[in-house]
């Protein structure tokens, strides 16, 4: 092999190292170009779930809130009314007592 | 020749080796940049779900507060209800004994002997119902008062009947001084004092 065939044969294999960097470079870079689209896809994808368990929860306690309200009310409902039918069963003693405190005073 | 082919193989492998680090150095560099991302877009969606939750807390608190409301208002209109009734049916009820003679003379003779007391005045002018200017035996009356009032005084019936269910307006001969001493004047200045005598008889100390 001569010196010319040499130096042929070297010149020749920095190239193809050159382009293997470059190769290299060009894919580290598409790597870290590709970061932000998946640090937004990943994002909305937690996001989105998040949301979603927290429209879940927002309806759940709605429901709850609601059902136990309604029983809350049946329940005072009832109370209010033994109240109600006790007093109204006391009018006509009421009545006489009020009675009594007009015309009593002037006694 | 070998040591040629030797030279340049060793050049493509180190060069080989160097592109695989530039990879791996990105690779490396995006999964942390990526976990790192995702400790922090936990922390939101956590975040976001915290919120949910409180805000769920605040739901329920407010349906019940409007149902404890609702309910509260329910009750007192419902009682509210009642106290009227028994105040209306009071007022009945003292119009019926207005017309009880056994029943309303003496209160009627006591109403008027407390008034001429208050006003202190050896002549007086009394002013009584329509009804009773009618019905009422004056001279009767007029003697029980003094009776009762234990001296004597000067009495004027006066012909102008009282606007009232009952009781009496007694003033001074010239009006400049007078007690409105009715069975409505009562009614009105004790109304207060009914509906909180009549809710603690009703509902006791609630009402």
């Amino acid at each position: 092999m001569s010196g010319m065939e040499t130096v042929r044969i070297i010149v020749e294999a920095e190239k193809e190292a050159a382009k293997t960097l470059e190769g290299a470079q060009a894919k580290a870079s598409e790597i870290r170009k590709r970061l932000d689209s998946m640090l937004e896809a990943k994002r909305e994808e937690l996001l989105r779930t998040a949301k979603n368990e927290a429209s879940m929860i927002m309806k759940r306690a709605e429901a709850e809130g609601e059902a136990e309200a309604q029983e809350f009310e049946r329940n005072a409902k009832s109370a209010i009314q033994q109240v109600i039918t006790r007093a109204s069963a006391q009018k006509g003693s009421a009545v006489g007592k009020l009675v009594a405190l007009i015309m009593g005073s002037e006694q | 020749m070998f040591e040629t082919r030797k030279f340049t193989e060793d050049i493509l492998a180190v060069t080989k080796e160097k592109a695989q680090s530039i990879i791996a150095e990105a690779e490396n560099e995006t999964e942390k940049a990526l976990q790192e991302a995702k400790a922090r877009f936990s922390r939101e969606a956590e975040d976001v779900i915290r919120n949910a939750k409180a805000e769920a807390e605040g739901v329920k608190r407010r349906q019940m507060s409007e149902a404890r409301h609702k309910v509260k208002l329910q009750e007192q209109l419902e009682k509210d209800q009642i106290l009227s009734d028994v105040l209306q049916q009071t007022r009945r009820k003292i119009s019926e004994i207005s017309d009880d003679d056994g029943k309303y003379f003496p209160f009627l003779v006591s109403c008027i002997t407390n008034a001429v007391r208050e006003l202190g005045l050896g002549e007086v002018v009394v002013q009584i119902s329509a009804k009773d200017l009618k019905r009422v035996d004056k001279t009767r009356l007029e003697r029980e008062i003094l009776k009762k009032l234990g001296k004597h005084a000067k009495i004027e019936w006066s012909k102008d009947p009282a606007e009232a269910l009952g009781g009496a307006i007694v003033s001074s001969t010239d009006g400049r001084i007078r007690i409105v001493s009715t069975l409505d004047q009562k009614f009105e200045a004790l109304e207060s004092k009914l509906l909180t005598e009549a809710g603690r008889q009703l509902f006791g100390s609630n009402p």
